[in-house]
């Protein structure tokens, strides 16, 4: 098995190294200090052999099938401590008071400092160790966390580099909720004071509903046949460019659970997205020089 | 004479999916509906047959479409009742309910219209194959026949595929808009650069609605739109635009886009599905398939389309209508805190935001910003913020309040934020507003401002003459003294404020400075041309980003640049003639760069009166005692006459010399000998060609060329032939190129004429070609374009007819004689025919002498014009331009008028002609040509006339015969009128004059009448002038006086007088 042991450890690493998100990575160490490394192993190998055919997240739980060495999948139960509504309304409210937690999470990130929204309830929203997770599963083994759990485990790593709300939701509170109810606190407080150099008069915003001026403006015959306007500078020559600037490689890595069984299936997937990119620019460039001169 | 559309539908059952409508509009007579008709064809459109041909004879017809009709909403308008009564527009109302017809493009209106829905037959391409198709078409707009809403798409087409050679683009995984059950995948266009996202806006703002005009026009419409039944008449609103302000035009083009973007990529993608998990396998299967569905379960389908959408969320936002805007404020001082405020900023119109503050305020509500609409402010102004954390760190700080609306800047972190993040910013979807002084970005280059003058006593005469000159530095358009500079240079402060404006010293800025101080360089005439002119010039490293003539220099270089005209010189004493205010600026002109031994094209609108100019400079050299030389002036044989003509009347103190014909000097000595005392040489450009070797060898004066288009092919022999003339004069002789077509547009025909002129303005022609001429041709690059411009307008004087500078001088009508000569054939069948039937005639009794005196004068007019008229010949044949001179000169100018796109009517006493005239100009321009002459029905004659009158793609030019269209018609859009031939009676030529000349009329009208020298033309032309031999008795009696004419007296009318003919 020491194949699998390198395969790990060179997973993880390769992990770390890449701009990893940070929240994946706190999930992943998590998970690797736990002591017993011989059912880790075994853990990682299950779920790269896709004996995990299937995890669902209902509610605060985390359901899953592993299919072990008997016939039926083992059926596994995750969760964590939830936290009451009225920690809740404390958290809210500690995002609700920084406008940077809701701008993160908004754009998809995990905010570094996020445990201190939590510090006032004495809760995290990560848990500090592996015997916070609590699980069941129904395979005979006494050991837990079981291989079958950790498989789980390995997995939902990948699940929350594509959704960073998957541990509010475990911790008691789904994304759409969570932002309504911090939208509604920011509401509820105090606008600063300060003077708005740049005011409007809000009347005039308003939606000119007898559309009058619109109708002028479109009354110009005109704007129906008449476009005279130069081909644009930048248009007037078209190459193609260099490979470090087309969108499926500057995107960065793609935010989706990686599937273990497949462990190079999104660098391919990128790769020969950037391939068809040089071709197609290739392409492009052709065509823009086969413009008929008459 | 059909005009090319194209418009978007948003789904076909064609394509099952998008398509693009081509179709095309073309004048025709709208023929009466029959009674139980309750179709609304589009009465102007092409049949689908008769597009395809007309596209496959344009060379542009797209390989696959599928042949079909849609019903298009269209600006229509009502005919009034009064014109329904008119009978010449019967055949537009048909009957009472037809009372609107669609307005075409470029058909004046001045009314309100409204809209009604036609049904257009046309063709449909699927996008992919639109896109193909739009790609080979031309990017600037130079056939008549591709409407602009064309081009639009052509440019449109081009941005895709520099946004595809970029690869701008992230697969994408969303909803089905359609069904809303499954998942598609889709390529998506990545507006991650500012100025890409600048340019959806403009394209948005540029759209012609007409791409858009298969919108039904109401929504109800829709339900019309397959049962004819139901629409017996049009959907008519007196408020028809409201609906379509609606219909949004940004989600329609980002529309256009995101598909024609898809299919592009789509088309060619080869999904590989090994070594990909299931998932990955999946999308990309439906990436490259046709139906784009990912086949996965719902739960997978939610995970794909959140991680597709954060994936592209760091490079780009959403094409919402808002997004983000930080406005950075500036201190006062250098070493004071920077500010930086927040607000949400519509994509549509930079200048529409709101601070933050209130859209904390307002909630989620929507917010209006002008009539652009905002929905969830807080969630992108929140989410905006979060991405520009990823880009400019610093921000962290701002965000510490739960409704933040500013934060304060170190100069070190506003550094920062003005070089780099400001720019990534724009490119992720986010709006920076720089403070004024900031506004160009960062001043950060060092250079120099001149101020120079004419040094004591000059003029301003030699290009070379150096000149008296002071210079300091300066940056951000604030000038600094080298001490300053080494001042600020040691303070180390990345952002410094010199006297308010925001500047970066680059590293060798100080050095570069100092360089310049110990060794500044020599600054002559010549020099201060082009910098006072052309931008972006450097004088040792240092950009000049400014120079100051003093005045007397100031005084020089205006004339040079064209701003202001150089002094008028009144008509040289010698000159018959009066010259008009414009002319005398001309001559000015003229004299102007001869004095700068610059070579000049004067390029006058026909009928200004180039020649007589150019005769009234070389009089005023001889005056001034300058023309010590013979001057060689090369003409299109059609054209000499005319000059020898006009040189007698107005010049008589210029002595001519012809080089032409059999008789002339073949050898440098005999030559060289003629020349003594000779003012003008005249010769032919077939002339210039073949004696070329003899005619370089001559010391000229200086050399002009006439009709300089024809040398604007610079490999032709001619071309080659002229400028090696010009070559071998010294560099101090005058050349002069006169034309009357718009020269300064014709991109691949300027360097030619340059290299005639001043061969050091464009450099070799492999350098201009590569340079100007594929850039501005193939793809209508506009910098380039307006460097070429100011380079070359220094030598070029165009003046149009329509200048108001020129109006008032002008005459509303001008007459213009075209005096022409014989062919060798032509002359040959009139010397031939004048002896035989004056033979005939004295032989014949007085009775029967009117008719054949008539029939003999007839057929010498028939012969000024073209021995095949005179041979009753039915067909062209090859030889047919040459001929006749008159022809080659009559096609010489409707040239021109062409090339300036105007029009002209034609007018010949002889139909047979006409019918001639027309078979060979049509084959020769690929147009139709009207023809209007007594055999012409009633109804064809009104056609032709609305055409010409009313279409706004019409024919330029118009033949008439003097008896059928000499009366009553109003043709007033034709600019000249053409008098082929002669006619007796004045008054019969001046009817037919004003035809264009009458109450409607704008412009001046030129009137060219041709005459033949020396034949029976010229004395008619002598009797219609000389106003004391045309009694009314005549003028009424037409040609019945000619009976009277003694044979003797016939001779003398009739006899070709060979004087005049030796050349």
């Amino acid at each position: 098995m020491k194949m699998s042991e390198f395969k790990i450890t060179n997973y993880i690493e390769q992990r770390n190294n890449d701009d990893q998100e940070w929240w994946v990575t706190q999930w992943m160490e998590l998970i690797n200090s736990y002591r017993f490394k011989k059912r880790l192993e075994r853990a990682w190998n299950y779920a790269r052999e896709g004996k995990v055919t299937s995890i669902q997240f209902e509610g605060r739980r985390v359901h899953g099938r592993v299919q072990g060495t008997e016939k039926k999948p083992y059926k596994v139960k995750l969760w964590l401590d939830v936290l009451d509504d009225e920690n809740w309304e404390y958290v809210v409210e500690a995002l609700a008071n920084k406008a940077k937690w809701s701008a993160q999470l908004l754009a998809g990130v995990m905010p570094k400092d996020i445990e201190n929204a939590f510090a006032t309830t004495g809760k995290r929203l990560f848990p500090f160790n592996l015997q916070e997770i609590k699980s069941e599963c129904t395979c005979p083994d006494q050991a837990n966390p079981c291989k079958h759990v950790s498989a789980i485990f390995y997995l939902m790593g990948e699940q929350f580099r594509e959704n960073p709300f998957i541990l509010f939701q475990l911790r008691g509170r789904d994304k759409n909720r969570l932002l309504s109810d911090i939208l509604q606190k920011r509401m509820s407080l105090e606008q600063e004071n300060i003077t708005i150099k740049e005011t409007r008069n809000t009347n005039k915003t308003s939606l000119n509903n007898d559309g009058s001026n619109i109708q002028t403006t479109v009354r110009d015959i005109n704007l129906w046949w008449s476009y005279t306007k130069n081909l644009d500078d930048d248009l007037v020559v078209i190459t193609p460019a260099g490979k470090e600037s087309v969108g499926p490689l500057i995107a960065g890595q793609l935010p989706l659970a990686k599937d273990p069984r497949f462990s190079n299936s999104h660098t391919n997937f990128i790769e020969h997205l950037i391939s068809h990119a040089q071709t197609q620019g290739q392409k492009a460039m052709l065509q823009a020089m086969s413009v008929k001169h008459f | 004479m059909g005009l090319l559309h194209a418009t978007w539908l948003r789904h076909c059952k064609e394509c099952d999916g998008p398509g693009l409508f081509l179709w095309a509009d073309t004048w025709k007579v709208a023929v009466p509906e029959t009674s139980d008709s309750q179709s609304l064809i589009h009465p102007f459109t092409l049949s689908s047959p008769e597009l395809t041909s007309w596209l496959k004879k344009k060379e542009i017809c797209p390989e696959k479409s599928t042949k079909t009709t849609r019903f298009l909403t269209l600006p229509s308008k009502q005919l009034t009742k009064t014109t329904k009564k008119n009978s010449d527009s019967e055949k537009y109302v048909g009957k009472s309910r037809r009372e609107f017809l669609p307005l075409q493009a470029g058909e004046n209106i001045s009314q309100s219209f409204q809209l009604s829905e036609w049904e257009v037959e046309g063709m449909i391409l699927t996008p992919f194959e639109a896109t193909k198709w739009l790609s080979q078409l031309p990017l600037r707009n130079k056939h008549s026949y591709i409407g602009e809403e064309v081009l639009w798409w052509a440019h449109f087409q081009r941005w895709t595929l520099k946004l595809i050679a970029n690869g701008s683009w992230l697969p994408q995984a969303e909803q089905n808009a359609e069904e809303e059950s499954t998942t598609r995948a889709r390529w998506i266009p990545l507006l991650n650069q500012e100025n890409e996202r600048n340019r959806l806006e403009e394209f948005i703002k540029t759209m012609p609605l007409v791409i858009n005009c298969a919108v039904p026009l109401l929504k109800k419409s829709k339900e019309f739109e397959f049962s004819q039944t139901t629409r017996t008449e049009p959907e008519l609103r007196d408020d028809p635009m409201e609906s379509w302000c609606r219909s949004n035009k940004r989600v329609e083009v980002v529309h256009i886009l995101e598909e024609i973007i898809d299919v592009q990529l789509r088309n060619d993608f080869q999904p590989n599905s090994t070594e990909l998990d299931p998932l990955l396998s999946n999308w990309e299967k439906a990436l490259g398939s046709k139906s784009r569905i990912i086949d996965i379960s719902n739960e997978d389908a939610q995970r794909l389309i959140q991680a597709s959408k954060n994936w592209k969320r760091g490079l780009s936002a959403n094409l919402r209508s808002g997004k983000v805007c930080f406005k950075l404020i500036a201190p006062i001082n250098d070493n004071e805190e920077w500010a930086l405020e927040f607000f949400l900023q519509a994509e549509a119109d930079p200048k529409e935001r709101i601070p933050a503050a209130e859209v904390w305020k307002s909630g989620s509500n929507i917010l209006n910003l002008n009539h652009i609409q905002i929905e969830q402010p807080v969630e992108i102004l929140l989410e905006g913020l979060g991405r520009a954390l990823t880009i400019f760190p610093t921000i962290e700080r701002g965000l510490e309040k739960p409704k933040p609306t500013s934060m304060k800047l170190s100069a070190q972190e506003a550094f920062v934020f003005i070089k780099t993040a400001s720019i990534k910013l724009r490119d992720i979807g986010i709006g920076v507003i720089l403070p004024k002084s900031l506004s160009h970005g960062l001043a950060n280059r060092l250079g120099i401002t001149i101020k120079a003058e004419l040094r004591e006593n000059s003029k301003g005469i030699q290009l070379g003459e150096s000149l008296d000159w002071s210079w300091s530095l300066m940056i951000g358009g604030k000038s600094l003294t080298i001490k300053e500079l080494e001042k600020l240079a040691e303070k180390n402060n990345p952002l410094l404020n010199h006297k308010g404006t925001w500047i970066e010293l680059r590293p060798n800025d100080l050095k570069n400075a100092k360089k310049f101080y110990t060794n500044p360089p020599q600054l002559n005439l010549f020099e201060a041309f082009s910098l006072s002119k052309i931008e972006g010039n450097t004088l040792l490293k240092l950009p000049v980003h400014q120079f100051k003539a003093g005045p007397r220099l100031q005084h020089v270089l205006k004339q040079y640049h064209h701003q202001t005209e150089p002094e008028p010189i009144k008509a040289p004493n010698g000159f018959h003639g009066k010259l008009r205010h414009y002319q005398e600026r001309g001559l000015g002109w003229l004299y102007f760069l001869h004095r700068f031994n610059q070579g000049a094209c004067l390029a006058d609108d026909m009928g200004l009166g180039k020649t007589i100019e150019l005769l009234a400079f070389i009089q005023h050299l001889k005056v001034q005692n300058e023309l010590t030389k013979p001057i060689l002036l090369v003409t299109p044989t059609s054209v000499l006459t005319n000059w020898q003509r006009e040189a007698s009347i107005f010049t008589p103190e210029l002595s001519i010399l012809e080089h032409y014909g059999p008789t002339r000097a073949t050898k440098n000595t005999i030559l060289e000998k003629s020349l003594k005392k000779i003012d003008i040489v005249i010769t032919s450009y077939g002339l210039a060609q073949k004696d070329v070797k003899l005619l370089k060898n001559i010391k000229w004066q200086g050399v002009v060329i006439d009709e300089a288009q024809t040398i604007k092919n610079p490999k032709t022999k001619q071309s080659l032939a002229i400028r090696e003339i010009s070559e071998n004069l010294t560099s101090n002789q005058l050349r002069i190129a006169l034309t009357g077509t718009p020269i300064e547009n014709r991109i691949s025909e300027i360097w030619a004429l340059m290299n005639f002129l001043n061969p050091t303005v464009l450099g070799k022609e492999d350098f201009f070609n590569q340079r100007y001429k594929l850039p501005i041709e193939n793809y209508g690059d506009i910098s380039s374009l307006k460097d070429l411009k100011s380079r070359v307008s220094p030598f070029i004087l165009r003046r149009l007819k329509t200048d108001q500078s020129i109006i008032s001088d002008l005459p509303q009508k001008i007459e213009k004689e075209e005096w022409i000569n014989l062919t060798q054939e032509q002359e040959f069948l009139y010397k031939k025919t004048v002896e035989k039937s004056l033979n005939e005639i004295s032989s014949t009794p007085i009775n029967q002498k009117h008719g054949k005196t008539l029939g003999l004068l007839v057929r010498l007019k028939q012969i000024c014009n073209h021995p095949a008229l005179a041979l009753k010949e039915k067909h062209i044949d090859e030889h047919f331009l040459e001929r006749s001179k008159k022809l080659q000169r009559l096609q010489e100018i409707l040239d021109e008028i062409l090339e300036s796109n105007e029009k002209a009517i034609l007018f010949t006493q002889f139909a047979e002609w006409g019918h001639l005239l027309q078979t060979y100009f049509e084959k020769q321009w690929d147009t139709k040509i009207p023809f209007l002459y007594g055999g012409t029905s009633k109804n064809n004659r009104q056609e032709m006339i609305d055409r010409f009158q009313q279409d706004p793609r019409g024919p330029n030019i118009f033949l008439l015969s003097l008896k059928a269209g000499g009366l009553g018609l109003n043709l007033t859009r034709a600019k000249h009128v053409v008098h082929i031939d002669r006619w007796w009676n004045p008054a019969i030529e001046n009817q037919a004059t004003d035809r264009a000349y009458r109450i409607g009329q704008t412009q001046s009208v030129i009137v060219h009448k041709f005459i033949t020298t020396g034949s029976i033309e010229e004395r008619i032309h002598q009797m219609i002038s000389n106003k004391t031999m045309l009694s009314e008795n005549i003028i009424e009696s037409g040609e019945q006086w000619l009976q009277t004419l003694s044979v003797e007296a016939l001779r003398k009318l009739v006899t070709l007088d060979t004087n005049v003919e030796e050349f």
